[in-house]
């Protein structure tokens, strides 16, 4: 019989444990039952069945390890899958629209550790069913861009459920350390924002904002439930709809092309964050006039006049 | 479709997903298998071979029984010989955060905004309930994204004005091939007639766009479309910054071959840009997080755009 690759060991391992009886296998039964373990010397073995278990829980198959004293004490430590992870919702298919969107949103991710996830999600998601390809929406291609250094280790920490620790520096003030529970990551307007909590509040921080490492603290994070992060998402919504900013175009500017040629001269616009709406603003140079809120329109003077300072 | 080769991990589950599809449809050709998950057929063999060979050789047990005279026709099927196993994990907790974080971000795009379909997978993926905020993008851009759409699908070329980033408005006929969307902007990957090779083109500076009935050259339909929007520019400057950590997407929203330096709080870097009286802009917008050290003639460019951004050019609205 053939050596077993690394996917047919994983393979097998999987299927044993799924067969396993309710009292789980030893790893002597693992041993004895996985050709690729079985045809390896003691320590290679171990060494195999360590990375192999790290391997299927970054899969998301929860594999648990029980003890059971009624066993000796080389079998007492029993492995078992939770039935729970192979569970799919009943009612879920997709429609060949659905599956597009799922491409693309694969497609879209351009960064080492998110796209090859996102690409493994969806192949997953493709067990669901065959459906006819849509070639409609083929022609975009979406590119999201996580450069930030910070986006790497917050990912990680979110799916291993880690506390971090950074320094944050808001608009006009000196940069702060922040310890948090971080929660998702999204982008909103262009940037990356982090949802997370501190001091038992869901906040938001901006990715452009940690001006710091992001190091883990060791301890694990607290974990806010599907209900609360939807909340907070929707308050964020909430609070973007209710910044607005109004503003003057000249026509036929480049300004007034960029916010839809607008039959009016003047437009309202909402924001999430007073000083990124600056500097979009700032782009359009003499173009755009902003009627209020008064402290966008300081902010934008003393931004231009300090390029001017900068550049003397 | 990625060709490339899968490491252990993926091709595992690439064999559970085969598993969970064959299970529940039955038969399935090679063919369409490799259309279905977007490998190449020896990949798809591969894990068919991953799921012939899980034998539990302690036990002398099968857990699924291939049949290899219909896998030799390209015919995939297999019986389950008493396995437990019958579908894929459900999505780890990465793989449903990238995925939800990719629709998240499809939901902001004007052409997906209101897509019932889209907002179904939201749920089913991400329990995404809440819209997902656009800064008023009008309908204008919409309406082009349409255009352009139809002229993509049809295979047709445009013709319509376009304002460089110089302000210069010029008459263009473009090839259309695709559509891309870059942290907020969209962009045109087309052929341009007028410089005879696949360009960029902002969509906010495209002005006046009409559909002609004349079908887009072969040449244009074989172009190889730059990874990077910016393309490769004819006349490149070097520009040496320095940039606050806040304002460090200036480094990746231009070309940059150099190394970048921190130094006291501040990344120190070159940029290569295609002309420095657009720089201005580029620089301006940091509001003085970004500086130009030089050229000379950079610094002074920046200078004066931010120096005429100062002097309001717009009339007051209570003028006569």
């Amino acid at each position: 019989m053939a050596k077993q690759s690394p996917a047919q060991r994983l393979f097998t391992l999987t299927c044993c444990l799924l067969a396993a009886p309710r009292l789980g296998l030893s790893k002597q039964d693992i041993f004895d039952s996985v050709q690729a373990y079985a045809e390896s010397s003691s320590d290679a073995r171990e060494k195999m069945f360590e990375r192999d278990k790290t391997s299927l829980r970054e899969m998301g198959v929860a594999l648990e390890v029980i003890e059971i004293e009624a066993f000796d004490d080389a079998r007492s430590h029993r492995y078992l899958i939770s039935k729970g992870s192979f569970d799919w919702p009943m009612d879920l298919s997709l429609s060949a629209t659905q599956l597009q969107l799922l491409e693309l949103a694969a497609r879209a991710w351009n960064n080492r550790l998110m796209s090859p996830s996102a690409q493994s999600g969806l192949t997953r998601l493709k067990a669901l069913g065959v459906v006819p390809s849509n070639r409609e929406l083929a022609i975009f291609t979406p590119r999201l861009i996580a450069k930030h250094q910070s986006f790497e280790p917050l990912a990680i920490a979110i799916s291993e459920q880690q506390q971090v620790r950074f320094s944050y520096r808001k608009p006009d003030a000196e940069a702060q350390a922040r310890q948090l529970d971080p929660q998702k990551l999204r982008f909103i307007e262009g940037q990356w924002v982090l949802l997370a909590i501190e001091n038992n509040e869901l906040k938001n921080f901006l990715l452009r904002r940690i001006v710091s490492e992001v190091k883990p603290t060791g301890e694990s994070a607290k974990q806010a439930s599907a209900a609360e992060i939807s909340a907070a998402e929707a308050d964020l919504t909430g609070f973007i709809e209710s910044q607005e900013a109004v503003l003057e175009l000249q026509p036929e500017s480049e300004a007034w092309w960029h916010f839809g040629a607008p039959d009016s001269a003047q437009i309202k616009i909402h924001f999430m964050d007073e000083a990124l709406l600056a500097e979009d603003l700032m782009e359009f140079g003499g173009e755009i006039r902003v009627l209020s809120p008064e402290s966008l329109a300081a902010r934008i003077e003393s931004g231009l006049k300090k390029v001017v300072s900068d550049h003397a | 479709m990625p060709k490339q080769e899968l490491d252990g991990e993926e091709l595992f589950n690439l064999a559970l997903s085969i598993v969970g599809l064959i299970l529940k449809e039955g038969p399935h050709q090679v063919d369409e298998l490799v259309e279905h998950f977007g490998y190449s057929e020896k990949t798809i063999r591969r894990a068919v071979s991953t799921i012939a060979n899980s034998e539990d050789v302690g036990n002398f047990k099968t857990h699924f029984y291939l049949d290899d005279d219909l896998l030799e026709s390209g015919e995939v099927d297999f019986s389950s010989a008493g396995s437990v196993l019958t579908a894929p994990p459900v999505l780890s907790k990465r793989q449903a955060t990238s995925l939800a974080a990719g629709l998240d971000y499809l939901a902001s795009l004007p052409q997906f905004a209101n897509n019932p379909e889209l907002t179904k997978i939201r749920e089913a993926i991400g329990g995404a309930t809440s819209a997902v905020h656009s800064r008023a993008k009008p309908s204008r851009e919409a309406a082009l994204l349409e255009q352009l759409q139809q002229a993509v699908l049809g295979e047709v070329a445009i013709e319509c004005d376009y304002v460089n980033q110089l302000g210069e408005r010029a008459t263009r006929r473009i090839d259309p091939l695709r559509i891309d969307f870059v942290l907020d902007k969209h962009y045109l990957r087309g052929f341009c007639h007028k410089n005879q090779a696949v360009r960029s083109f902002r969509l906010d500076r495209i002005l006046n766009c009409s559909i002609t009935a004349d079908p887009i050259s072969a040449d244009s339909k074989a172009a190889e479309i730059p990874e990077e929007v910016f393309g490769t520019l004819a006349q490149e400057i070097s520009v040496k910054i320095s940039a606050d950590p806040e304002a460090a997407e200036i480094f990746w929203n231009f070309p940059s071959y150099s190394e970048i330096v921190i130094r006291d709080g501040k990344l120190t870097g070159e940029i290569m840009v295609g002309s420095l009286k657009a720089l201005g802009r580029h620089i301006t917008r940091y509001g003085g997080l970004v500086r130009v050290l030089e050229p000379e003639a950079a610094v002074i460019a920046v200078r004066n755009f931010a120096k005429a951004a100062l002097k309001p050019q717009l009339t007051p609205s209570n003028e006569d």
